[in-house]
C-alpha cells in the first residue's frame, strides 16, 4: 500500500481512469508532480514574481533571489558549485548548447571522434550526428552485446584505443532500464570530454559529475517531479569558461558595441532570454522533496517494483522482455507480447484496467532497430510497451499491471 | 468498443494483405511517433481502382482501418475515392459524416474517442490520399 502522506501529496493518484484506480506507470517519460510543487508555482506567481536579474525594485529582487537559492539548491545536489549550473529548457536543450558550444569554441574540430551508445535517446544522438555532417568530425557507436541492448563493459573497451575527443552517453536507458557502469567512463577514457546524459539517471540517484569525473550532466526536471521547461547543465567549469555561448541575446552579454560584445560571468553566459522563472524556482520543491524522502530509498523502492514487474512479466508465455533483468534494471521495464501490438496492449491496459504505460519506440530508434534484430518474435512491432515507476508505485499497482497483460494475452489468443 | 470481433476480424483478415504484382501505383506509409509504416499498392485503369492490397504491421485499429479501406474502395472510380477518404476523416475526427459512403467502416467511428490512436486510424487513409494526389497530377 502507498503510505497516507504520498496518497495525499500526489492529488492525481486519485483519479479513477474508466471508473478505475489509476496506475501511473509512464514516469520515464514525465513523472507526476507533488502539491508542494504546484502550491510553489502558484504562490510564486501571485507573491514574488517578476523577471529576474535586471531590475531593482523589490519584486524583482525576491524573485532573483529566489532563482539563485534553486541554483545554489542544485550546485549542493550534485556537489559542484553554483557558476557551473546552467538552467536550460531540458534535456534536449542542454545537450544542443553543449555540442554547438563544444563546436563554436574549438574543442571539437574537423576529423576528432565522437563516441555515443546505441542505448541514447534521440536527443543525445541527433544533435552529435546531424552536426557532424556540417562540422566534419566522426561519429561512431558503441554497440551494446549484452541481453537485448544491454551494453557491456567490454563494448565500452573496444573504444579504449580509439582516442574518441567526445565520449556522449546515458547513464540510464530509458528503453530497457540498463544502469550503465558510468564509474568506469573516466578509467576508460582518460582524455576525453564525457557527456553524461543523466534524464533517466538522475531522477534515481544523487549522481556527483566531480567524483565520477564527467565533464557535463544533464537533465530535466519534469522527469523528477519539477514542471515542465527546466532543465540543469553542469559543465565543468574550466570548458563553461572557454566556451562560446550558444544562443545570444539579453543577460547573457557583458559589453555591446558596434563592434562586438563580450559576455557576462557564469553561468549567465549561457541564459540568454528571459528563463522559465517560475519554473525554476518551484524545481527546488521538487528535488527538497526527493532528498527528504532519500536518494537510497527511491532507489531501493524502484528497483524493488522493477524486479516484482520483470518476474511478473515472465511468469506469462509469449511476453518477451528487454534489457539485462538483473539488478543493472532500475525502474524502467520494455517488453512486447508475441501478436499484440504495443498500441494494442497500452489503450487496454489504461481502457480496461486504468493502467498508463507509454508504447512506441521511445525516441530510440537506433535501439529499437537492434531489439528488433534480436527479437525471437515472428512479427517485431518497431516498438515496445514500456512501465516505468516512480516513487508513488506500489507493489499492487505492478499487480494490476502484470495482471492486466496476462488478461489481454488470453483474450486476444483465445 | 474499439476491440469488438468484426474489428478483429477485419484486422486479422488476410484478405487484403499482400503485395500486388501489377500495382499501377505503390505508395509507403509511416507514423513516425509508433514506428509503424504500411506500403499500399494499387492498381488504376481508367479511372476505376480494380484491385488494392496492403503490407506492413501495425496494431489492430491500423491494421482494421486497411482492411476496410480497401474492401470499400475496390471496384471505386477515384473522384469517389477521394470523397469517401474525406468521410473517414470526418468520421475519425469526430465531424458529420455521411455513413451512406463509408458503409463498413462505420464500425470504427468509435475511434473518435480516443484521440491517440486516431493517427493508427488514418496512416493507411493519409497513405491512399498521397497515391490518389500523385495519380492526379500525373
Amino acid at each position: 500500500m502507498l503510505s497516507t502522506r504520498l496518497y495525499e501529496d500526489f492529488p492525481t493518484l486519485k483519479l479513477k481512469i474508466n471508473g478505475k484506480r489509476l496506475v501511473y506507470l509512464d514516469s520515464a517519460a514525465s513523472s507526476l508532480k507533488p502539491k508542494r510543487v504546484v502550491e510553489k508555482l502558484k504562490d510564486f506567481y501571485y507573491t514574488s514574481y517578476s523577471n529576474v536579474h535586471r531590475a531593482v525594485h523589490t519584486l524583482a529582487s525576491q524573485a532573483t533571489v529566489e532563482l539563485e537559492e534553486s541554483r545554489e539548491k542544485f550546485a549542493n545536489f550534485l556537489g559542484v558549485s553554483p557558476e557551473e549550473i546552467v538552467f536550460t529548457s531540458g534535456t534536449t536543450m542542454s545537450i544542443n548548447l553543449v555540442v554547438v558550444s563544444l563546436l563554436r569554441s574549438g574543442f571539437l574540430k574537423e576529423d576528432d571522434l565522437v563516441l555515443v551508445s546505441l542505448l541514447e535517446h534521440h536527443a543525445n544522438f541527433v544533435p552529435w550526428l546531424r552536426l557532424s555532417k556540417f562540422h566534419g568530425y566522426k561519429v561512431d557507436y558503441i554497440k551494446p552485446s549484452g541481453r537485448f541492448g544491454t551494453l557491456e563493459l567490454d563494448d565500452l573497451l573496444k573504444f579504449r584505443k580509439a582516442r574518441p575527443k567526445v565520449v556522449a552517453i546515458t547513464g540510464l536507458s530509458n528503453v530497457t532500464g540498463q544502469r550503465l557502469p558510468v564509474e568506469e567512463l573516466r578509467n576508460v577514457f582518460p582524455d576525453s570530454i564525457i557527456v553524461l546524459d543523466g534524464a533517466q539517471l538522475v531522477p534515481h540517484e544523487r549522481v556527483k559529475p566531480e567524483e565520477i569525473g564527467v565533464d557535463f550532466l544533464v537533465f530535466s526536471l519534469h522527469k523528477m517531479l519539477g514542471p515542465t521547461g527546466v532543465g540543469v547543465l553542469y559543465g565543468r567549469r574550466e570548458f563553461l569558461e572557454q566556451m562560446e555561448p550558444f544562443l545570444y541575446g539579453g543577460e547573457m552579454i557583458d559589453r555591446v558595441t558596434l563592434e562586438n560584445v563580450t559576455f557576462n560571468e557564469l553561468p549567465y553566459k549561457f541564459e540568454a532570454g528571459t528563463p522559465n522563472i517560475a519554473g525554476i524556482v518551484a524545481s527546488k520543491e521538487a528535488l527538497i522533496y526527493l532528498e527528504e524522502m532519500g536518494f537510497e530509498e527511491i532507489r531501493r523502492r524502484t528497483r524493488k517494483l522493477t524486479e516484482l514487474a520483470v518476474d511478473g512479466l515472465k511468469q506469462i508465455d509469449g511476453v518477451e522482455i528487454y534489457g539485462p533483468l538483473d539488478e543493472r534494471q532500475q525502474g524502467i521495464v520494455s517488453f512486447n507480447v508475441k501478436g499484440i501490438h504495443p498500441h494494442d496492449v497500452a489503450h487496454i491496459l489504461d481502457q480496461e484496467f486504468g493502467v498508463a504505460v507509454r508504447s512506441g519506440h521511445h525516441c530510440a530508434q537506433p535501439l529499437i532497430e537492434l531489439l528488433k534484430k534480436q527479437s525471437t518474435l515472428v512479427e517485431f512491432p518497431n516498438s515496445t510497451c514500456r512501465a516505468s515507476f516512480y516513487i508513488y508505485n506500489t507493489e499492487d499497482d505492478v499487480e494490476t499491471f502484470v495482471e492486466g497483460v496476462k488478461k489481454i494475452k488470453e483474450w486476444f489468443t483465445r | 468498443m474499439m476491440y469488438s470481433e468484426a474489428i478483429l476480424d477485419y484486422a486479422n483478415s488476410k484478405r487484403f494483405r499482400g503485395r500486388l504484382e501489377d500495382a499501377t501505383a505503390v505508395e509507403e506509409g509511416k507514423n513516425i511517433s509508433c514506428g509503424d509504416e504500411i506500403i499500399l499498392y494499387l492498381k488504376v485503369e481508367d479511372g476505376v481502382v480494380k484491385d488494392t492490397r496492403f503490407e506492413g504491421i501495425g496494431c489492430v485499429i491500423s491494421q482494421a482501418s486497411a482492411s476496410l479501406m480497401i474492401e470499400r474502395i475496390i471496384g471505386e472510380k477515384l473522384k469517389n475515392v477521394i470523397s469517401i477518404i474525406e468521410e473517414a476523416e470526418k468520421m475519425a475526427k469526430g465531424g458529420s459524416f455521411d455513413e451512406k459512403k463509408l458503409g463498413n467502416i462505420t464500425i470504427m467511428s468509435d475511434v473518435k474517442n480516443y484521440p491517440a490512436r486516431v493517427k493508427c486510424f488514418l496512416l493507411s487513409w493519409r497513405t491512399l490520399d498521397q497515391v490518389i494526389r500523385k495519380l492526379s497530377q500525373s
